[in-house]
C-alpha cells in the first residue's frame, strides 16, 4: 500500500498498547502529526470501542464501530495475543524498531506481559514510554479501577459543575478526563521525543489522568487554598460577563431525527461589555433596557441577572438559532447555536473549512469523522486513511517490518498468537 | 538536578484568559522561558477570579495565578505601532509565539506570521481562535460557552429525564484549556521538525474543531446510525450514576458484566438483582427507573470512604464525588506531593497543583513558581534582552506603550 502520511512526525513510529479512549486518543494525535501509529489489538480482548457505541447502519461488528472509527484514524492495526509469551516477543521486536510506546492498561498489566518499561528498554534503550493511568503509578490508590467518568467525580468537576440549588454532583457531558489525558500524554511523548533528538536519551512517563483533570481546575485549587471554600456553582453564568448563558429558541418545525424534541433548541450568548449589552438590547427589540440603570453596567446586570435572562429568552424563544446568531454577530455580540452531533456534522463553517475526514473504509465505506484540529503551514497534516479493520496491517507489520515469512505468519495465526 | 527538557526554548505568549496561557504553562512546566505579554490593562484572567473573600484584586485572581506560574510578565500595548514594533523585536529573539487573539484582531496587533517570520525564519507561531482563520464564521465573536456550544459539547450535559433543563456548561474555561493543549502539541511537533530543517511555521488551532474531536462516541452516532444522543436521555448501560451516601456522594459505573456481579455480591446478593429486567447492562439501562430506587436505598446506608474501599477491593469502579476539601484530604495525592506551596509577592503563600509532568523519568517538570505581577519583568526583558536604555523604557511608560 502506498504511503501518504504527512506531517512533522513522518518517520516516527509509535506502538500503542492501548484500550478504550485515552490511550487511543493520544495515539491518534501522534498519527495526526504524521507518525506511524501501530495499534496492538486482539480478538480475545476486543477493545470496548469496537463493541460499544454506534455501529454502521446499526449492524454490529468489530469493523463497523463508529467509536473505534473516530479515534483510530490513520493508524495501523495488528492482532497479537499479549498474554502469550510469543505475543509479547513480537511486541518487543516491534518496539525495537519504534520510537514511542503509549499504554493505558491498569498499572501492572503490561509488566505482567513482560512489556514494562524495563523490559522494553532492554530491546530499545532509547525508547520513550508513556503510561496513562487513572491514579498514576505511585501512591496508595494506584491499583484502584478507573474510568474516565469516575475521574470526573474524583477531580472535583462533578461538584463544581451544576445548576443553582442542584445538590447532586453533575457529570460534564462526556468522559472528559480521557481525551484530556490523551492530549497531556501526547504532549509528554513529544517533549520526550524532543529531548531524545537532542540528547539520545529515552525516558519513561508516568502520567496520572486524575492529576491531568485537576490541572483543568487549578484555579479552584488555588481559590480553596485562599479562602477555605470552593468556588460556587455558577451554572451557565460567568464572573465577568452578563448575560452569559444558554437560551431556549423557537421550536423546530419538522424533519427532526427520532427521539428529538422540537422545543429542545438552544442558543449560547455571552456579553462581555456594556457596549455589547446595548447592541444586544437593540437586536432583541428592547432598546429601553439599554438605558435602564438597573441594567446599564455589568454590576447592575449581575444584580438583576434573572430579569436580564428572562428578557433575552423572550426574544430567543421566537428565533431560529442560526438566524439569531447572524443577527447578534452582526451587532458584535458573541453567540452560536448549541450544536448536537448532527449539527456539528452539518455546520456550514466546519464544512467550508474541509475539517472533516472522509476516507473510504473497507467495511463501512465513507463515514464522516472529525478531522485534525490544527493546521500547519510548513508540514500540512492529513488523515491518510480511515481507521483500520482488526488486524488489517498484520502482513505489513509482521512480514514487511519484522521480516517474518508468510509461513511464519500463518503458523503464528493458526497457533492463535496472531489473532 | 536534571536539566528540564525545554531549557533554552524561548516562548512569547500573548492574548487573554486561558487558551494561550495554558499552552504557555505547559511549555513553562517543561522548562521553556515563557515571556507573557499583557496589554497595559492586564490579562482578563486577572479580573475573572476566583478571588479571596475580601474581593477582586488583579494580583489575586486564582485563575491568573495558576495559569501563569513560572512565566516572566511584561506589559505592552499591541494596539500602538510602537508596541507592535517592540513585539516584532521580541519575537525575533524567540523560538515560539503563541497567542489567542481572535482572527479579526490579529492584524490590528501586528501578528502577521509572514512579517514576523521574515526576521526569524525559525519562528513557530501558533494562533488559537474560536473558529480558526478561514471559513464563513472566522470573524464571529465567541467566548468559552459559545465554543463549547459550537463544538457539540454543551448539548451533551444535563440531567437524565429533564429536557426542560438547559444544556449545562462544565466549570471553568474548558474549551480554552483544550485549545491550549492542541497548540502545545502542534508546537512540539513543529519544534521537532525544526530540529531537522531549521524552519519554523504557522499553526492554526480552532477551538470549535478541538471540542468536536472530544465528543466520545457521540459524534459518529450521526454518520453511523443517524441518531442524535441527548443530554436528558438514559445511559445505554447501567448503573452509571451518582448516589447519595450518609456523608456525601459517590459515582459508580459498571460497564462490564463482572463489575455488576461483584456489586451484587457486595450488596448481599438481593433477590431483585436476579430479576430478568436487570439481566444485563443494556436491560439495566432500559429499566433504570425500576433499578434506581433499589440502589438508592442500598447506597444510603454507607459512608463514602467505607464504600469506596469496599467497592474497589472488589474491583468495582466506584469513587467519591470530591469537592476541593476532599481533594486536599486525599492521602494518595498527598503522597504524590501533588499540592505544592508557592509564595507570591502579593497573593502570599498558596497551594497549587503540581504539574502532571513531574514523573518524566529524565526531564521532570520544573517545580511550580509564582505568576508574575503586572509588568514585573519589564526592565529585565526590555533593557536586558532587547537592550533598550533605561531612559527609553521610561519614555515608553509615559507614552503608555509599556
Amino acid at each position: 500500500m502506498a504511503e501518504h502520511r504527512k506531517g512533522p512526525l513522518t518517520g516516527v513510529r509509535v506502538v500503542e498498547l492501548t484500550t478504550a479512549w485515552a490511550g487511543p486518543y493520544a495515539g491518534q494525535l501522534l498519527a495526526h502529526l504524521g507518525a506511524e501509529s501501530i495499534r496492538v489489538e486482539s480478538t480475545r480482548r476486543l477493545c470496548v470501542t469496537r463493541t460499544a457505541g454506534p455501529m454502521a447502519d446499526r449492524v454490529p461488528g468489530p469493523d463497523r464501530a463508529g467509536y473505534y472509527g473516530e479515534y483510530n484514524q490513520g493508524k495501523r492495526s495488528v492482532q497479537i495475543d499479549l498474554s502469550r509469551p510469543e505475543g509479547a516477543e513480537l511486541v518487543k521486536r516491534l518496539v525495537a524498531i519504534s520510537d514511542i510506546v503509549i499504554e493505558n492498561f491498569a498499572p501492572g498489566v503490561v509488566e505482567r506481559w513482560g512489556l514494562g518499561y524495563e523490559d522494553l528498554r532492554r530491546v530499545k534503550p532509547d525508547i520513550i514510554m508513556v503510561s496513562l493511568s487513572g491514579h498514576g503509578r505511585k501512591g496508595p490508590l494506584s491499583h484502584y479501577v478507573s474510568y474516565g467518568p469516575y475521574l470526573v467525580a474524583l477531580s472535583g468537576f462533578s461538584t463544581m459543575t451544576g445548576y443553582p440549588g442542584w445538590e447532586q454532583p453533575m457529570h460534564v457531558g462526556m468522559s472528559y478526563p480521557d481525551p484530556n489525558g490523551g492530549w497531556h500524554g501526547a504532549y509528554a511523548a513529544l517533549v520526550a521525543l524532543w529531548h531524545r533528538k537532542r540528547t539520545g536519551q529515552g525516558q519513561y512517563v508516568d502520567l496520572s489522568q486524575w492529576e491531568a483533570a485537576v490541572a483543568l481546575l487549578g484555579d479552584a485549587v488555588v481559590a480553596y487554598s485562599m479562602t477555605g471554600h470552593q468556588p460556587e456553582r455558577l451554572a451557565n453564568r460567568d464572573p465577568m460577563m452578563c448575560p452569559h448563558g444558554i437560551f431556549r429558541c423557537a421550536p423546530a418545525q419538522d424533519g427532526l431525527p427520532e427521539g428529538l424534541l422540537p422545543e429542545d433548541r438552544w442558543l449560547s450568548i455571552a456579553c462581555a461589555s456594556d457596549a455589547e449589552w446595548r447592541a444586544l438590547c437593540r437586536v432583541i427589540g428592547k432598546p429601553e433596557m439599554a438605558e435602564d440603570p438597573r441594567f446599564a453596567t455589568f454590576e447592575a446586570r449581575k444584580a438583576h441577572e434573572d430579569e436580564v435572562e428572562r428578557a433575552v429568552e423572550e426574544w430567543t424563544a421566537t428565533q431560529e438559532p442560526y438566524e439569531a446568531t447572524r443577527k447578534l454577530q452582526a451587532a458584535g455580540v458573541a453567540a452560536y447555536p448549541v450544536h448536537s452531533n448532527k449539527d456539528v456534522a452539518e455546520d456550514p463553517h466546519l464544512n467550508a473549512r474541509n475539517f472533516f475526514s472522509l476516507k473510504e473504509h473497507p467495511v463501512v465505506g465513507v463515514r464522516k469523522h472529525t478531522g485534525i484540529p490544527w493546521r500547519m503551514s510548513g508540514t500540512p497534516c492529513e488523515v491518510w486513511r480511515a481507521a483500520p479493520t482488526l488486524g488489517q496491517d498484520n502482513e505489513y507489520v509482521f512480514c514487511r517490518l519484522l521480516g517474518l515469512s508468510r509461513e511464519e505468519l500463518e503458523s503464528l495465526q493458526s497457533s492463535g498468537v496472531i489473532s | 538536578m536534571a536539566v528540564p527538557a525545554l531549557a533554552g526554548v524561548r516562548v512569547v505568549e500573548c492574548g487573554g484568559m486561558a487558551a494561550a496561557a495554558y499552552a504557555g504553562k505547559l511549555l513553562a512546566d517543561m522548562g521553556a522561558e515563557v515571556i507573557k505579554v499583557e496589554e497595559p490593562e492586564g490579562d482578563p484572567a486577572r479580573r475573572w477570579g476566583p478571588f479571596p473573600d475580601e474581593g477582586p484584586h488583579p494580583e489575586r485572581s486564582a485563575l491568573f495565578l495558576y495559569l501563569n506560574q513560572n512565566k516572566k510578565g511584561i506589559t505592552l500595548d499591541l494596539r500602538q505601532p510602537r508596541g507592535q514594533e517592540l513585539l516584532s523585536r521580541l519575537v525575533a529573539h524567540a523560538d515560539v509565539l503563541v497567542h489567542n487573539f481572535p482572527a479579526p484582531e490579529m492584524a490590528a496587533r501586528g501578528l502577521e506570521y509572514e512579517r514576523l517570520a521574515a526576521a526569524n525564519p525559525g519562528l513557530v507561531m501558533a494562533s488559537i481562535s474560536p473558529f480558526g482563520l478561514s471559513g464563513p464564521h472566522k470573524d464571529y465573536k465567541a467566548h468559552d460557552i459559545n465554543v463549547m456550544a459550537a463544538g457539540g459539547w454543551v448539548w451533551l450535559n444535563g440531567v437524565t429525564g429533564r429536557p426542560d433543563m438547559a444544556p449545562l456548561k462544565p466549570y471553568g474555561p474548558q474549551t480554552e484549556y483544550q485549545s491550549g493543549l492542541a497548540a502545545a502539541v502542534a508546537v512540539m511537533g513543529a519544534l521537532i521538525w525544526r530540529l531537522d530543517t531549521g524552519r519554523g511555521q504557522h499553526i492554526e488551532v480552532s477551538g470549535q474543531e478541538v471540542v468536536s474531536t472530544e465528543l466520545e462516541f457521540v459524534f459518529p452516532f450521526w454518520p453511523y446510525e443517524e441518531r442524535v444522543p441527548v443530554r436528558w436521555g438514559h445511559r445505554i448501560v447501567a448503573p452509571w450514576d451518582y448516589f447519595r451516601c450518609q456523608d456525601g456522594w459517590v459515582f459508580i459505573i459498571c460497564v462490564e458484566e463482572h463489575q455488576w456481579q461483584r456489586l451484587v455480591e457486595l450488596m448481599g446478593d438481593p433477590e431483585w438483582a436476579h430479576w430478568e429486567v436487570f439481566g444485563n447492562r443494556l436491560l439495566r439501562g432500559q429499566n433504570y427507573d425500576a433499578l434506581k430506587p433499589f440502589l438508592d436505598e442500598w447506597f444510603a446506608q454507607w459512608k463514602v470512604d467505607d464504600l469506596y474501599r469496599a467497592a474497589q477491593e472488589k474491583r468495582i469502579p466506584l469513587g467519591p464525588a470530591l469537592d476541593m476539601p476532599g481533594l486536599f484530604a486525599s492521602q494518595h495525592l498527598q503522597e504524590r506531593d501533588f499540592f505544592v506551596e508557592v509564595d507570591h509577592p502579593v497573593a502570599g503563600r498558596l497551594s497549587y497543583p503540581a504539574s502532571p509532568y513531574r514523573f518524566l523519568s529524565e526531564t521532570p517538570a520544573v517545580p511550580p513558581g509564582p505568576a508574575p505581577t503586572l509588568g514585573q519583568h519589564n526592565r529585565e526583558v526590555y533593557c536586558g534582552l532587547l537592550g533598550l536604555p533605561e531612559a527609553e523604557l521610561d519614555n515608553l511608560r509615559q507614552e503608555g506603550v509599556v
